[in-house]
């Protein structure tokens, strides 16, 4: 009993290095899968692994095509990752088909835990892919296909602005801070911004959005920190939420607001304004059965130091990991899901903006993408957070970020202080990487 | 020494173990030992496999998966493990955490089994609200709590505001002590019943004659539990403070629902998870899991053997 629960912590991390001794695991690559035939794959079954729930019809209309049976589960995000860190580092077998996000590219695909795709998938699904496949693609390899265009816009609720006299949402910071300053006097919002603040992954993300809208980046092509400059877009934008809590712009509550808490603030009425929302964002805002301000909340885009600033994509995609039990069938679901009509219905149903060019054109043409203009603009501005590809040691400088970026908004560390140390642990990273 | 000696160590084995035993007695102790034995396979493959598995894995380089072929690499995982730059503070704040929580769980689990040994109407029923908390899941206990220290919201800032203790809301996590000091009386809150249960069951355990002689002699109610509850419910005091111990130092789920992983309320076993789970450095993490769980261990035979000195 003594040490019971740092004993079970240690043995479920053991225990599943035990099965994987045991069970010898499956930790090659197998470059052969992807050309089954239908009358192969009939009869198969898979399990696929995913955060969110795909539209019914899409599972049922698959097996029925195919007869491949479909064991669907969902957990929550973070859960999936640690789930999928566990099975993929003891080799054991998890499920056939998982959720991969832009940021695991390089540890996922750098171990050699995902199968590479480029070869396994329909040719049409990957041309028209297009430039999405970048955000999972490692040493010339295609880990994961994207189902989910997720990237940054700006959200603003009209009535509010226009309550403080503002008719159009700003483009430039300082635009943005006077107008933030309008909103507080006009009472339309006691705090004008909401913002994740805690120490959390979701948290991270709009400090990473305002680096780059500031004109900065995070790293340069050597791998070396370059936000700890007070000259960089990385410090300034760091400055600029450290600023925004100071001056009563977003709630001083902000500072343990995770990204689900905080959009709420957004949708429930309570802030003018969410800069670091996506445009599924958009559609939940006006939606009147999850959203206090229906009808008022608008897209805009980044805005930045001298007009619309670069945002960035986080896509999500489907891997199949290396110890998947029936990738010929794994293959045809993600060729199934991706078909121009049902990444259609996934946007339609789930909010999922489709990846496939083809599904983007005719939801655009029938003028059934929310916030449409701003989306097209924004995909412009579109620049990658990692030039080189998410880097192998992503989510400890994550990680590392989460707690410093969160000192720094509680005024325990300065900004400065708080960036040399993320520099100087980013710094560890690369060398230990290398 | 012989093979077929009684005395001496190999002697006393021989008859622990029940072999010197004839006829009914035999087979009594052979029947002992079929029951024991599931228990015995549950702990060997649950418990001590992994835990030898882990221990060899946190003396091998760390590599992406476990079938992969990893070089010896000693104590270099610990030391790794120690030198991460929050790891110290992290120790720090869960050394914090262990001293708050068991001076608040202590008195207060006495004071609450002193007054539930008193044979008095609803008792059975104060006794089921008592269990609920800890009964409760921490995460969904740190839920509910994270609504009660919403600064925006929340109950206890519109509670002070209305009663005029603060002029306008404030930010408890996001300042050290009170989010140290809240996260603490939210462990507690959970873990509080299960500590008054275990000094309810001790004073059970202590003879009514006992209080009824003491009474006859003139002894007051506060002179019978300085005198006669305390030094009999050692045993339970120390069950009670390895429990507490333990559980303190293994606090997560009531810091991450409340707090993230912010760097200031960051206990040592978040670190074991960071490191873990998120970092994916298995061998690493394993390592610093050992060793939290070799200080558990530790202070857990020191209050065995602070007990043994003070009753021998």
């Amino acid at each position: 009993m003594r040490s019971r629960n740092v004993l079970a912590a240690i043995a479920t991390a053991a225990a599943t290095m035990g099965l994987a001794a045991c069970g010898g695991g499956g930790d090659s690559t197998d470059s052969t899968f992807g050309d089954a035939s239908a009358s192969d794959l009939e009869g198969q079954s898979i399990k696929v692994l995913m955060p969110y729930k795909m539209p019914e019809s899409i599972l049922k209309d698959f097996t029925d095509e195919t007869g491949v049976d479909v064991d669907y589960e969902t957990a929550g995000w973070d859960s999936v990752a640690s789930k999928l860190v566990t099975a993929n580092q003891a080799g054991t077998y998890i499920a056939d088909v998982t959720e991969f996000d832009w940021s695991w590219t390089g540890q996922f695909g750098g171990n050699g835990w995902y199968e590479p795709l480029q070869d396994a998938l329909d040719p049409a699904v990957l041309d028209d892919l297009g430039g999405t496949k970048d955000s999972f693609t490692a040493d010339d390899n295609l880990y994961a296909a994207c189902y989910a265009n997720d990237f940054k816009i700006s959200l603003y609720n009209k009535a509010m602005f226009e309550k403080a006299g503002i008719s159009e949402f700003p483009q430039t910071f300082d635009e943005l801070g006077d107008a933030y300053d309008k909103i507080k006097s006009s009472g339309a919002a006691d705090y004008p911004l909401t913002m994740p603040m805690a120490a959390t992954e979701g948290s991270v993300t709009p400090w990473y959005l305002l680096t780059l809208a500031m004109g900065g980046e995070l790293f340069d092509e050597d791998w070396n920190p370059v936000f700890n400059d007070p000259d960089s877009g990385g410090y300034k934008a760091l400055q600029w939420q450290v600023d925004a809590i100071n001056k009563g712009w977003v709630s001083p509550g902000s500072v343990s607001l995770d990204d689900g808490p905080a959009l709420e603030r957004f949708t429930g009425g309570a802030a003018a304004s969410a800069i670091s929302a996506g445009p599924g964002n958009l559609t939940e805002a006006n939606d009147p059965d999850t959203s206090a301000i229906a009808g008022d909340a608008e897209a805009a885009l980044v805005p930045g130091e001298d007009g619309p600033g670069a945002s960035f994509g986080l896509q999500e995609g489907f891997g199949i990991p290396v110890t998947a039990e029936s990738k010929d069938a794994a293959a045809a679901f993600i060729d199934f899901v991706l078909k121009p009509e049902n990444q259609e219905l996934m946007y339609t149903e789930g909010g999922f903006l489709p990846c496939g060019k083809t599904a983007l054109d005719s939801l655009a043409s029938k003028n059934k993408i929310e916030g449409g203009d701003v989306i097209s603009q924004e995909f412009d501005q579109i620049a990658p957070l990692f030039p080189q590809g998410a880097p192998k040691w992503y989510s400890q400088f994550s990680s590392e970020a989460q707690g410093l970026l969160n000192a720094a908004y509680k005024g325990d560390m300065t900004v400065q202080e708080a960036l040399d140390q993320l520099a100087e642990r980013a710094t560890d990273l690369v060398e230990s990487s290398s | 020494m012989t093979t077929g000696s009684t005395s001496g160590t190999w002697g006393s084995a021989r008859r622990l173990l029940g072999f010197d035993l004839t006829g009914s007695a035999r087979e009594g102790a052979n029947l002992g030992r079929l029951l024991v034995l599931p228990a015995i396979a549950f702990t060997a493959v649950l418990i001590i496999y992994p835990l030898i598995v882990g221990i060899n894995t946190s003396l091998h380089e760390n590599v992406p998966t476990i079938n992969a072929p990893a070089d010896f690499v000693g104590l270099e995982n610990y030391t790794n493990a120690l030198k991460q730059p929050s790891v110290g503070s992290s120790a720090v704040q869960t050394v914090w955490y262990v001293l708050l929580a068991l001076a608040i769980e202590i008195p207060a689990g006495l004071a609450i089994a002193a007054l539930l040994h008193r044979n008095f109407r609803g008792r059975g029923l104060v006794m089921a609200v008592l269990i609920l908390p800890w009964a409760l899941p921490s995460v969904v206990s740190g839920v509910l709590w994270r609504r009660v220290f919403d600064p925006d919201s929340g109950l206890l800032n519109s509670a002070l505001v209305q009663l005029g203790v603060i002029g306008e809301p404030h930010v408890w996590l996001a300042d050290k002590g009170w989010a140290t000091l809240f996260i603490v009386c939210v462990h507690v809150w959970g873990m509080l019943p299960l500590v008054a249960l275990v000094f309810i069951a001790g004073m059970q355990a202590i003879p009514d004659d006992v209080y009824a002689a003491s009474a006859v002699d003139g002894a007051t109610p506060w002179k019978q539990f300085r005198h006669i509850t305390l030094p009999l419910l050692l045993p339970s005091l120390v069950v009670a403070l390895v429990v507490g111990t333990v559980n303190a130092i293994n606090i997560f789920d009531e810091i991450y629902v409340l707090n993230g992983t912010a760097l200031n309320t960051r206990s040592i076993l978040m670190e074991v998870y960071n490191q873990t789970f998120i970092a994916g450095q298995f061998a690493q993490g394993l390592a610093l899991a050992i060793l939290v769980g070799l200080v558990t261990g530790a202070l857990a035979i020191g209050y065995a053997m602070l007990l043994r000195r003070r009753t021998v």
